[in-house]
């Protein structure tokens, strides 16, 4: 059996950079450092070829160009339905041929899956912008 | 009829899954119940008692808790815990049994929560700069944060009360199972936790968690605020003649609490959520759960923390003291895995707005697949670093 141990400068590292950008430092339904390796961030520029509205989080997949013009498919992790639907979008929200930057970090077997801390169109607009609080006045009459 | 459910193993030939039987007939019941359930609830028109500062609710004065037609106090709505994102289950050991925060610590927590907020809606000028390994921000939902410090609010220190000599036996059993090191943080920090949530070293699905298996949070991390996590965190309360139906919209729990004086079924009936009883105490539901499987879940959030025992006794109590507020407790004594009983205690709110989605857990759960896959990764890239170091000794012994 492999010897696993948490990898504490990472957590702390990643703790400090929720820190920084505001973010509250959680862990998501499954533990990060399960599926995803902090040491491979990646960048992700392209088109979005489908939505996959499913349970427990939706997925993105991007049609993205290397340097040597080959496309690679990339899926990327987002939030589950429930919160996207609070935040006003559906599943017909997105639609094929949109623009986006991913900023996140690729699985740790090299498959071509990422989670994304941050998803924006091209010119830095979070793609999910929106507050999911139905208490909040701004959300009022939202759903 | 037999049901199927996926099962991976790592094998020679690399990434093996089948299908194998097992019982999921609670899994159906369920799903049958949450949809005969699945009517819009009733929402308050009374003005709201919510606290604006975060203080703690209090009961309001000269006002009575209303009643379902049939006589029972109504308690039936949308209850979301997302006020409580934000607060630990156990107190940070510095603040003793200070059970509030300090204006400057709630200040704090506040701007956490309006840095996440307005963070959503700005633009994000660094394109290739490093990004968090958390949750997104655009995945969590939360409240107004509350001044509670800690949801134990007993012991009064606010936390887990010590591990019985069998319960740590178990922890060691696990820790040397997956080659964790929780024991000596266990006794460094006396955490009393093992941290069933973070295992890594997985040999097949079955070592996953039931979290990450979609299966449950266990009865009290399905109404706990979900941390990690931060989002689903609807619960709804509906009431039909001598019973009581609470959702938790993680993972799809709906609990049928008969209130007719019925005994628990028998003890050989055992189940990730148990078995409840409940009954009214005045104007406050109390709800007794028995029958639980031990060893699976854990009482924290998500079912992480420290596994319980087939001993274990939930008692929660809940009580509404305000059109929108509805104080909850819950008592959990396992004799078996913890010296003495410890309580949790919280206000949930109301919000009529809050729309709870069907979190159908398992549908497209590749993240029981990627963390299988990342496992196995990182065990082949070990294998391959020995197999390296073992052929450089031999060829220095040359």
């Amino acid at each position: 059996m492999r010897v696993k141990q948490p990898d504490y400068p990472t957590l702390a590292a990643a703790v400090c950079v929720c820190m920084f950008l505001g973010a509250l430092p959680l862990g998501a339904h499954h533990a990060f450092a399960a599926e995803f390796d902090a040491k491979k961030p990646v960048r992700l520029e392209g088109k979005v070829t489908q939505m996959e509205w499913i349970n427990p989080h939706a997925w993105i997949h991007i049609d993205v160009a290397g340097p040597d013009g080959k496309v690679t498919n990339w899926m990327v992790e987002c939030g589950p339905p429930g919160v996207l639907l609070r935040r006003g979008f559906t599943k017909n929200s997105l639609e094929s041929g949109t623009e986006v930057i991913a900023l996140g970090y690729q699985a740790k077997d090299g498959g071509f899956r990422a989670n994304a801390s941050t998803i924006t169109f091209k010119d830095g607009r979070r793609l999910f912008a929106g507050g999911s609080n139905p208490d909040l006045p701004e959300n009022q009459g939202k759903q | 009829m037999p049901i199927y459910k996926y099962r991976c193993k790592h094998s020679a030939d690399g990434f093996d899954c089948g299908l194998r039987r097992s019982e999921l007939a609670k899994f159906i019941f369920l799903v049958g119940v949450a949809g005969a359930m699945a009517i819009p609830s009733p929402g308050q028109s009374a003005p709201s008692a919510k606290p604006k500062s975060g203080a703690p609710a209090a009961v309001a004065r000269n006002w009575t808790p209303p009643k379902t037609a049939w006589g029972d106090p109504d308690l039936q709505g949308m209850w979301p815990n997302t006020d409580l994102l934000g607060v630990p289950l156990q107190r940070d050991p510095k603040m003793g049994t200070r059970a509030l925060l300090t204006d400057a610590e709630y200040a704090q927590r506040e701007a956490r929560a309006k840095r996440s907020d307005e963070g959503l809606n700005q633009k994000y000028d660094k394109l290739d700069g490093p990004v968090s390994t958390g949750s997104p921000i655009w995945w969590i939902e939360h409240g107004r944060p509350t001044r509670q410090a800690s949801l134990i609010v007993d012991p009064p220190d606010g936390r887990i009360p010590p591990l019985t000599p069998e319960a740590i036996k178990l922890a060691e059993a696990r820790d040397a199972k997956f080659h964790l090191t929780y024991g000596a943080e266990r006794k460094a920090t006396g955490s009393n936790e093992t941290w069933i949530d973070d295992v890594l070293a997985l040999e097949d699905s079955y070592d996953s968690n039931i979290y990450d298996r979609c299966i449950t949070r266990g009865l009290i991390g399905s109404i706990l605020p979900g941390e990690p996590g931060g989002y689903n965190q609807g619960n709804q309360i509906i009431q039909a003649p001598g019973v009581v139906v609470l959702r938790n919209e993680m993972i799809h729990e709906a609990r049928v609490i008969p209130l007719d004086g019925r005994p628990h079924v028998g003890l050989s009936v055992r189940t990730y959520m148990g078995d409840s009883r409940g009954h009214w105490e005045g104007s406050t539901l109390v709800v007794e759960t028995t029958n639980f499987l031990g060893g699976q879940v854990g009482l924290k959030s998500n079912g992480a923390g420290t596994p319980y025992s087939d001993a274990l006794v939930i008692t929660e109590r809940f009580t509404r003291v305000a059109p929108d507020t509805i104080n909850y407790e819950a008592l959990l004594n396992d004799p078996k895995t913890y010296v003495r009983p410890w309580k949790v205690a919280f206000p949930l709110h109301e919000s009529p707005n809050y729309q709870m989605v069907e979190y159908s857990c398992h549908e497209g759960n590749y993240a029981l697949m990627g963390i299988l896959r990342g496992s196995f990764a990182e065990r082949k890239a070990a294998e391959e670093k020995a197999a390296d170091a073992k052929a450089d000794a031999r060829k220095a012994a040359q």
